[in-house]
């Protein structure tokens, strides 16, 4: 063997211990960041966990004060005492609720007048975003159980939707919405109940009971247990709503 | 000639076209778990809204998904194990494309709530899920592309094997 020879098998070698050290160095990292990603996304997901449990503590039955006159586990208000059972859930922000309530309204109240159909309004929340933050989809439906209460929700249901704020925008402030109560009739109790904000916490146990029935959408209109849609799923027009009653009706 | 010895101009690329799409896959999730994870209970209503599991367990699903979507975008940001990250993204977004298929399949009218909350349509809104697949797909294929190609610039990865 030559000097030369020598002298290149100790470059490979070298050359060898280098890529050795360099593949370990490259197996080290690879397992350790991958640790490390794995306990990253784990911690996010018990966050998001926790988040969740912490908020769901504030819709405990303990933390929610119940309208005494509310139908249906507490969670609706029922107007007319007609045979056929129309369950109406609506969003006080909700343009399409507001449709609903111009095309429809004037029928419905009509069935309730002739005492052909029990309405059961259930004020949903569910626009919440749609209020540069100031949750005007659960403040109204809290005012309007706080008019229930006070034996004025028809009344005030409908000055909501003819007062109803854009999409997008703040909504009507506190006061607004005491002043709007006062125009029906409504006192001193009621604006309590809207500045204390006494039942925006059963307003969301309204929102999840609403989804839990599987409804994802206002208004969503059940006739006798059953969803009443148009055609291609949208929001039913009177006839179709009338039909369903009498259907119903037997 | 060795390759290695002298690279082709694609193969000096690949590291700047990868880091395009790390930081391209970051903002999407980032995007996506940012505008959900304000309000926790819609993002739970936007699941529950594909019809796919009970309320209790949609409402958990979309408590973790925006938490779970910001962690992968940061991750994704810095480039720390850049592989693993790309492969958790590529399920994680299949997973998306089969709810959306799915949905569609079984004629829901629902906003995918990709990149909002979601939930049902509106009356007279029409959904967009080809539209909302054909860009999943298109998130997709970053994914692809950093699984296949890891290396990036800018990245925790290159600074700790000591890639300058």
């Amino acid at each position: 063997m030559s000097k030369g020879d020598r002298g290149r098998d100790r470059t490979a070698a070298r050359r060898i211990v280098e890529q050795q050290k360099a593949d370990e160095r490259r197996r080290k990292v690879t397992i350790w960041t991958s640790v490390g990603v794995v306990a990253v996304l784990l911690i996010a997901g018990f966050a998001g966990w926790g988040v969740l449990a912490n908020q769901e503590k504030k819709t405990d039955a303990s933390q929610v004060t119940t309208p005494s006159v509310a139908v249906d586990d507490g969670t609706a208000f029922a107007v007319g005492t007609g045979p056929v059972t129309v369950d109406i859930y609506e969003d006080f922000m909700c343009p399409i609720c507001h449709e609903f309530e111009n095309q429809t309204g004037p029928t419905i109240a009509q069935l309730v007048t002739a005492k052909k159909v029990t309405v059961r309004y259930h004020p949903v929340a569910i626009l919440d975003r749609a209020s540069n933050g100031t949750q005007y989809s659960t403040r109204s439906a809290g005012a309007a159980a706080a008019a229930a209460v006070d034996g004025k929700f028809v009344e005030y249901h409908n000055v909501l939707f003819q007062n109803q704020p854009e999409e997008n925008s703040d909504g009507l402030d506190n006061a607004k919405l005491i002043e709007l109560g006062q125009s029906v009739g409504l006192g001193d109790s009621f604006a309590k109940a809207v500045t204390d904000k006494t039942y925006d916490t059963w307003v969301t146990k309204v929102t999840d009971t609403f989804s839990s029935r599987g409804y994802n959408g206002t208004p969503t209109i059940v006739v006798n247990g059953k969803q009443v849609t148009s055609a291609n799923g949208g929001l039913p027009t009177t006839e179709i709503f009338s039909q369903a009653v009498a259907a119903a009706a037997g | 000639m060795d390759l290695k010895q002298q690279p082709s101009r694609l193969a000096a690329a690949w590291p700047w076209i990868s880091t395009l799409a790390r930081l391209g896959l970051a903002a999407v999730f980032l995007t996506a778990g940012g505008l959900k994870v304000t309000d926790l209970a819609a993002s739970g209503r936007a699941v529950n809204a594909y019809d796919l599991m009970s309320y209790d367990t949609a409402k958990a699903v979309g408590a973790v998904q925006p938490f779970l979507e910001i962690a992968l975008g940061l991750l994704l940001l810095i480039g720390i194990a850049t592989r693993l990250s790309a492969a958790i993204s590529a399920v994680v977004l299949v997973i998306f494309i089969a709810g959306i298929v799915s949905a569609w399949a079984r004629g829901l009218r629902i906003d995918c709530g990709c990149f909002s909350k979601g939930g049902e349509l509106a009356g007279g809104r029409t959904a967009q899920y080809g539209l909302d697949i054909l860009r999943d797909v298109g998130f997709l294929a970053l994914a692809g592309l950093l699984l296949w190609k890891p290396r990036t610039r800018f990245s925790l990865d290159g600074f700790l094997l000591g890639e300058k």
